[in-house]
């Protein structure tokens, strides 16, 4: 058998790749490239609905997800809801980038450090995960400080409803988006378009 | 378990694919942390499926 608990680590880190929709052209097949978005998220739920109702198996989920919303839906949700509004103007191109990417390797960190050196060390790493992240990718220690910060405390809760998945994206660009909006903090590099175009 | 192996054959072909289209774009940065976050899972997860394979 596959080790069902790496091969949940592969799921998640393998979603950093959402990022390269900033390289899609603005349009596909005449469709605004915003529409896959939409497609791509109506995809995702459509699996989780038949996984629910018709008790579809699928490797890698966690027992109590059995009969609650799967966190690869969670996850999903969040990055196309920060694509979303990347789309329509509201986030910047940067910090999009880096808070995708960002949940999707802190979580596994955490959860693996936790694991093997227990509670403390879990935030640690997952604080400088998150701040490497934002770091490399943003390029403003503000940002990363805070963005880093704000990514583990959001991990903490377990909520039923709201997942880690969806809180770890969604938490922290809310904070660095309304920073950078009431420039209460620094400007971003090239005003947060790091990928000008697609291929 | 055949599609289970299709399926991460798949997410291994997109993680090369978005990473080269990184590379081509000049985004370094970004192809790094893709292969650099990736690595060790996917290492990790292929020698489970090797290992699965010569039992």
């Amino acid at each position: 058998m596959i080790d069902e608990q790496i091969y949940r680590r592969f799921n998640h880190t393998i979603a950093a790749c959402f990022v390269v929709y900033f390289l899609f052209p603005s349009e596909i097949l005449r469709l605004q490239r915003s529409y896959f978005i939409v497609l791509f998220w109506l995809l995702v739920v459509s699996i989780e609905i038949a996984r629910l109702t018709k008790g579809i198996k699928i490797l890698g989920m966690r027992d109590y997800e059995k009969d609650r919303i799967a966190s690869f839906v969670w996850f999903a949700s969040g990055s196309c809801l920060l694509l979303g509004l990347h789309e329509i103007g509201l986030f910047p191109q940067s910090l999009v980038i880096a808070t995708i990417i960002m949940a999707a390797y802190t979580d596994p960190v955490i959860g693996e450090a936790t694991k093997k050196w227990g509670d403390k060390k879990g935030v640690i790493c997952g604080l400088v995960c998150s701040f490497v992240i934002y770091q490399v990718i943003v390029g403003v220690l503000f940002y990363s400080i805070i963005g880093s910060i704000a990514a583990v405390i959001a991990e903490r809760p377990k909520i039923k409803w709201f997942d880690d998945d969806l809180a770890m994206q969604i938490v922290p660009m809310i904070i660095l988006f309304a920073l950078y909006w009431y420039d209460l903090g620094p400007n971003l590099v090239e005003e947060g378009m790091i990928i000008m175009e697609g291929i | 378990m055949r599609f289970t192996k299709l399926y991460i054959l798949t997410l291994y072909f997109v993680l090369i694919i978005c990473s080269v289209l990184f590379i081509t774009k000049e985004h370094y940065n970004i192809a790094i942390l893709l292969i650099l976050g990736n690595m060790l899972p996917g290492y990790t997860l292929a020698s489970s499926l090797l290992r699965e394979n010569e039992n």
